[in-house]
């Protein structure tokens, strides 16, 4: 690892990165636009100059060059010393700052980027508060690029990193810069708007308000957003994100960078993928069948409920007649406590890998990036656990055909899908079960069946670890309290097999990790440095 | 109403006339020149223009198709440069040298000339579609200030008061040499100008 | 008296460019002699002429040529004749009057760097120079100068002309490499350099017309001649340009360190000013280069350099060394153009900041910004209602926009910054004397100016209705505040 001098201060860094990038991940806060680590390097916002040492082309002696070096170009080299903290280089940045706010329109107050923006933090940490241009500004349009962005062009400050995302990472290349000098622009051409499957990260990238998301318009300061670490529940890439959200309402989901799968960015059904959460048609009320009509049942009744069914089911024959279908989209732990509390009292029952929802083959953009085709977080997951568990288990196809032919007395069928994820036939067939308990986020044709129906929670109301298609296993938090009237699943499972007080998903792990010890092994990304962005 | 916003992505993606086959074969011709098919950017547009009159909206498309590029990238090169026109011009383009050369020796007078003898400013055209006007930064002519280019030709020394003999004379931009053909409408092809 | 004509020997109204008359003056007898050397004793033979860089940087050929990796399969040599400095055209006048004489360069340092390709990166103003040289290049290739096995030395080499269209920018050479890539003309960052990485990510050499002009002659007449010529670090020929209200606007041959005084005074040269008028300026290399005080001021005490003062300064020598001693960026393209002692430096200021607000090409902020903020200031200035601040303005804004190396990836903002500079620390005088005698409420004419560059280029024209000029501050919500 080759060492570095900066401002007189020894850092090791990696290799092959460039000076900036060193400097960011040591902890200085280095202005700059145009550099992005997932992009290629254009040096041209000239905001990362440095000083450097350099031999003299005489004496030979290493001294400081009388020029600048822009360190986004600059690969590290053992031994190097450079210098930020300088007059020429503070010079330099406050006059690019001030040339930024040339033709920059100050209308902080209705900007949707106001408070996470880059220039107004370099203005205020590296420039001026006003700017000594007298004249008018040159003022381009606002432009409506897509479905879902819009581009106040007035705002850009040419940076490209727009440009050069839809040419090297998502491969279509809509965006372009136009004309020339201070009237150079960003456009998409005529009739073919700004829609491939990446673009939203066009809007995290840009480091001014100057594209803007549809969606998240106008909705929220983002002073009063919290960010949540996270991960996709959309599909088995496990994507890491930040749920952004205030007064427990999504607002936003932000790419959460992660060496190992997404790197810095998030397919659009990832990033626009949680609106189920805030569906007005979630259930929120656990119901009981008593004498053919469903009538509300209380939580706390619920747990006592299900243990005596399930002795009642499981007394016979040690509850081969027993089913319970693992759904994909619950996390590690939650699959876990639940199949140990069957498991507990039906030692003989089924456990089944719950539906798996496919769509179309894995895409694979220029760079690398995926969209996997498997619409669902945790299918690994439950897997291993099923395995792990040993005894009887069966795929959902089996599960189905099984209770069709009325094999099985009781079932614990979980869902939580965003979409319909049942035919009628397979409902019917599902309904031959007995007591069925379903627990589910939305009205299924499952419901004219049921004996049990509770309503389950959103991955954002929940937390534990989702295991993605390459086997790693990624936890993720709670962004919001759930639902009225709905209880975390966890915390559900959690009171059925007895643990005593609240759920905790690492507490779970840790108890998982002992019988499996597979699930000892977490991987959580490295955080980004603190004045990347 | 700077508040309102272009409609970019329902903007017509098929204004103005496109390249003929003729044409099209003209710019293929270029790709045994370069490694790259997108080399042939430039003069592919030079052509177009050539047998156009300007890059619409669809030629910049058939170039994309072309030269297989998204159409933005064509975009883009085109309004790079200024020598491409994105809306039809006259037939006769007069392009006023404005550099310091030439501004000296009165190209402020002759472009006021021909602003008032025509009524049209800069990149504008006249209604019957024969003439219009563009300034340009230094045509390289310095030595014969102010110069004034009409299409391919250069005229030297020009003062407001040959303006008039000049508008009036049909062969002002014929070229007094042989011309190449290479970047010419291919034979028989008349550009569409004026509006 | 009058130096010998050497590039410029065919160079007058009328003269005839064909083959037949370059072959009749003793062309393409250097390419035989080229031929039979081995392409690397030719470097090395180039390199000791110390033929430095015509097209304003002086950077050696010869040192250029030999950066190129040894272990290379395909070379490209881009010829920049996209010769667009204000006020330059001796390019222009080479390749209308004398084609072979540049293709006989192109093929010798085609040779000599074992190029593949040579591509003339033609500006596309130039129209009948097009026609011209491309029928030169059928000439060369009917007789067997141009394509497989030249003059059957078994060296191939194809030429094609590239036309541009209009872009400053193109004439820097990594911007003309991205130019002929068919993309924008954005200056690349360096390094890589473009003999390593250039065209098509291909070894490429990128040289001036004149420069490439000047090696023939070198060949045919010897080192010894050509060392001869010109001052300490600026040996040979040149074609200066001059052009403005003087006798005889247009481009002479000298060898380099004549002096500007020569230039414009000199009888073979610009041969006086018209109507006896004095010079009030001179940018003595291309407009970017910076300006010199001209002889309305007195002469300097004993001849000594002292830019400080209000003195003449036309005893500026015109080679690579003495232009900045006056403060002036180089010698550029050596071409001069003269501004009369009646001309008010404010249009001259106007004139020039425009030219670089339009050409800068978006991508560095400062250039990017600057420009168009110098433009602004200077339309504000020249419609009479400037400040007294604005010259210390104009002065930091060309400071921090190109004065220090590496502020920028291209020259385009030093060129921009330095004739700005020199212009409002040499003609301060003035400025401060036209801005005294504005009118009163200049003050207030100054903030209902509106946005000059919102005209600038149209290009896009019909895009989209948009409002004319700014709409933070329109004069009519200025009235109805």
């Amino acid at each position: 690892m080759p060492k570095i001098t900066v401002d007189g201060k020894q850092i090791e860094c990696r290799d092959g990165v460039p000076v900036l990038q060193a400097v960011l991940e040591a902890g200085w806060d280095v202005p700059h636009y145009c550099y992005h680590p997932g992009l290629s390097v254009v040096a041209s916002c000239r905001l990362c100059l440095m000083e450097m040492k350099m031999p003299h082309p005489q004496t030979k002696e290493m001294d400081w060059a009388p020029k600048l070096f822009p360190s986004c170009q600059t690969p590290v080299k053992d031994g190097m010393e450079v210098r930020f903290a300088s007059e020429g280089v503070a010079s330099s940045q406050s006059h690019v700052m001030e040339y930024y706010l040339v033709n920059h329109p100050l209308d902080c107050p209705v900007c949707d980027k106001a408070g996470e923006c880059y220039l107004q933090d370099y203005s205020e940490k590296f420039g001026h508060a006003s700017s000594r241009m007298v004249e008018d500004k040159h003022k381009n349009p606002k432009k409506d690029i897509g479905s879902k962005t819009l581009l106040y062009s007035d705002r850009c400050v040419v940076c490209s990193r727009c440009v050069r995302f839809g040419d090297e990472v998502a491969g279509a290349g809509e965006l372009r810069v136009i004309n020339r000098g201070h009237r150079a622009e960003i456009d998409v051409f005529p009739g073919v708007p700004l829609e491939n499957e990446l673009q939203g990260n066009v809007v995290d990238l840009c480091p001014v308000g100057a594209l803007l998301s549809k969606d998240f318009l106008f909705q929220q300061r983002v002073w009063n957003l919290r960010s949540t670490p996270s991960v996709d529940p959309t599909t088995s890439a496990g994507a890491t994100i930040w749920i952004d959200h205030n007064d427990d309402r999504i607002f936003r989901v932000r790419p959460r960078f992660n060496e190992k799968v997404n790197e810095w960015w998030i397919s659009d059904e990832t990033r626009f993928g949680w609106k189920y959460v805030a569906d007005s048609k979630r259930l929120n009320q656990p119901l009981q069948r008593d004498n053919g009509a469903m009538k509300p049942l209380r939580w706390e009744a619920a747990p006592e409920l299900l243990r005596r069914l399930l002795d009642e089911a499981a007394s016979a024959d040690q509850g081969v007649g027993v089913a319970c279908v693992l759904s994909p989209m619950l996390s590690c732990e939650e699959a876990w406590l639940l199949s140990t509390f069957v498991r507990s009292r039906a030692p003989q029952a089924t456990l089944v890998t719950g539906y798996v929802p496919v769509s179309g083959p894995d895409k694979t953009f220029p760079k690398g990036f995926k969209i996997s085709a498997e619409k669902a977080p945790n299918r690994r997951g439950v897997e291993s656990i099923i395995k792990a568990m040993g005894g009887p288990n069966a795929t959902f196809e089996q599960f189905v055909k099984s209770a069709g032919d009325g094999k099985f007395k009781l079932a614990y069928v979980t869902g939580g899908y965003p979409q319909v994820w049942l035919t009628a036939d397979q409902a019917r067939a599902i309904g031959k079960v007995q007591t069925l308990i379903t627990h589910d986020l939305f009205e299924s044709a499952l419901d004219e069946y049921a004996t049990i129906r509770l309503p389950g929670a959103s991955w954002a109301e929940r937390e534990g670890s989702f295991m993605n298609a390459d086997g790693l296993i990624q936890p993720f938090e709670r962004a919001l309290k759930p639902l009225d009237g709905v209880k975390s699943d966890g915390q559900f499972f959690h009171e059925l097999v007895g643990r005593p007080g609240l759920y905790r998903g690492a507490k779970t792990r840790e108890a998982m990790a002992e019988k499996i010890p597979a699930f000892g092994d977490i991987f959580v990304p490295r955080p980004e440095p603190e004045h990347a962005h | 109403m700077s508040w309102q916003a272009i409609d970019r992505k329902s903007a017509p993606a098929d204004e103005g006339p496109g390249l003929s086959d003729a044409v099209k074969e003209k710019i293929r011709a270029f790709f045994p020149r370069y490694e790259t098919k997108r080399a042939v950017m430039l003069p592919a547009l030079h052509v177009a223009q050539e047998a156009i009159g300007y890059i619409s909206v669809r030629a910049m498309k058939d170039i994309a198709e072309l030269l297989e590029l998204p159409p933005s990238a064509v975009m883009d090169v085109v309004t790079f440069y200024t020598h491409y026109w994105t809306h039809p011009r006259g037939e006769k383009v007069l392009m006023v040298c404005r550099s310091l050369s030439c501004q000296l020796m009165g190209a402020d007078k002759l472009q006021h000339a021909i602003e008032t003898k025509l009524g049209i400013k800069d990149h504008e055209t006249t209604p019957d579609g024969k003439f219009s006007f563009m300034t340009e930064e230094c045509l390289a002519a310095c030595d014969h200030a102010p110069c004034l280019m009409v299409n391919e030709r250069m005229h030297k020394r020009v003062t407001p008061e040959q303006l008039d003999k000049l508008l009036a004379d049909a062969d002002s931009d014929k070229l007094p040499m042989p011309r190449s053909d290479l970047y010419d409408a291919p034979h028989g092809e008349k550009p569409a100008r004026g509006h | 008296m009058a130096y010998e004509q050497i590039l410029m020997r065919n160079c007058r109204e009328g003269g005839d460019p064909s083959i037949k008359q370059y072959k009749a003056a003793g062309g393409y007898q250097a390419l035989d002699k080229a031929l039979a050397m081995k392409p690397d004793e030719l470097v090395e033979f180039v390199k000791g002429a110390n033929l430095r860089g015509r097209g304003g940087a002086g950077f050696p050929a010869g040192v250029k040529w030999s950066f190129l990796p040894p272990n290379r399969t395909v070379t490209y040599l881009c010829v920049n004749a996209d010769e667009s400095e204000p006020p330059t055209f001796c390019n222009r006048v080479l390749m209308e009057h004398d084609p072979h004489m540049l293709l006989e360069g192109i093929i010798i340092a085609g040779y000599a760097t074992r190029t593949t390709v040579a591509y003339i990166y033609m500006r596309g103003e130039f129209t009948e120079q097009f026609h011209v040289l491309q029928k030169a290049i059928d000439e060369a290739y009917a007789d067997g100068l141009l394509g497989k096995n030249i003059r059957g030395s078994g060296y191939d080499m194809e030429c094609y002309i590239h036309r541009g269209a209009g872009a400053y920018v193109c004439g820097e050479e990594t911007g003309l490499i991205e130019s002929l890539e068919g993309k924008r003309g954005w200056p690349r960052i360096k390094p890589p350099f473009p003999a390593v990485e250039g065209l098509f990510h291909k070894p490429t050499v990128v040289n001036n017309v004149e420069t490439l002009a000047c090696v023939p002659h070198i060949l045919t007449r010897g080192l010894d001649w050509w060392n001869g010529l010109g001052t300490q670090n600026s040996k040979g020929t040149k074609m200066y340009c001059v052009s403005g209200p003087v006798n005889r606007p247009g481009c002479y041959e000298a060898p380099l360190g004549i002096t500007t005084r020569e230039l414009i005074y000199g009888k073979d040269f610009g041969g006086g000013m018209r109507d006896n008028m004095k010079v009030k300026t001179v940018a003595p290399g291309g407009i970017s280069m910076g300006f010199l005080r001209g002889d309305m001021f007195p002469k300097p005490d004993g001849g000594k350099v002292d830019v400080t003062r209000d003195c003449d300064e036309l005893d500026c020598l015109l080679d690579f060394d003495d232009p900045r001693h006056y403060g002036l960026l180089g010698l550029g393209t050596a071409a001069a153009v003269v501004v009369a002692e009646d001309t008010d430096i404010r249009d001259v200021l106007f004139n020039v900041t425009r030219f670089f607000s339009h050409e800068s090409c978006g991508q560095c902020t400062q250039c990017r910004e600057g420009t168009g903020w110098m433009h602004r200031v200077a339309a504000r200035i020249r419609d009479g209602a400037g400040r007294q601040y604005d010259l210390d303005l104009l002065a930091e804004i060309t400071k921090n926009m190109g004065m220090m190396p590496g502020l920028s990836i291209c020259g385009l903002p030093d060129g921009a910054a330095f004739p700005i500079r020199t212009l409002v620390q040499k003609f301060r005088p003035e400025f401060e004397k036209r801005i005294g005698e504005q009118q009163a409420d200049a003050a207030k004419r100054r903030i209902l100016q509106t946005n000059p560059a919102a005209y600038d280029l149209p290009i896009l024209q019909g895009r989209a209705v948009q409002p004319a000029g700014g709409t933070y501050m329109t004069p009519e919500k200025l009235k109805r505040n």
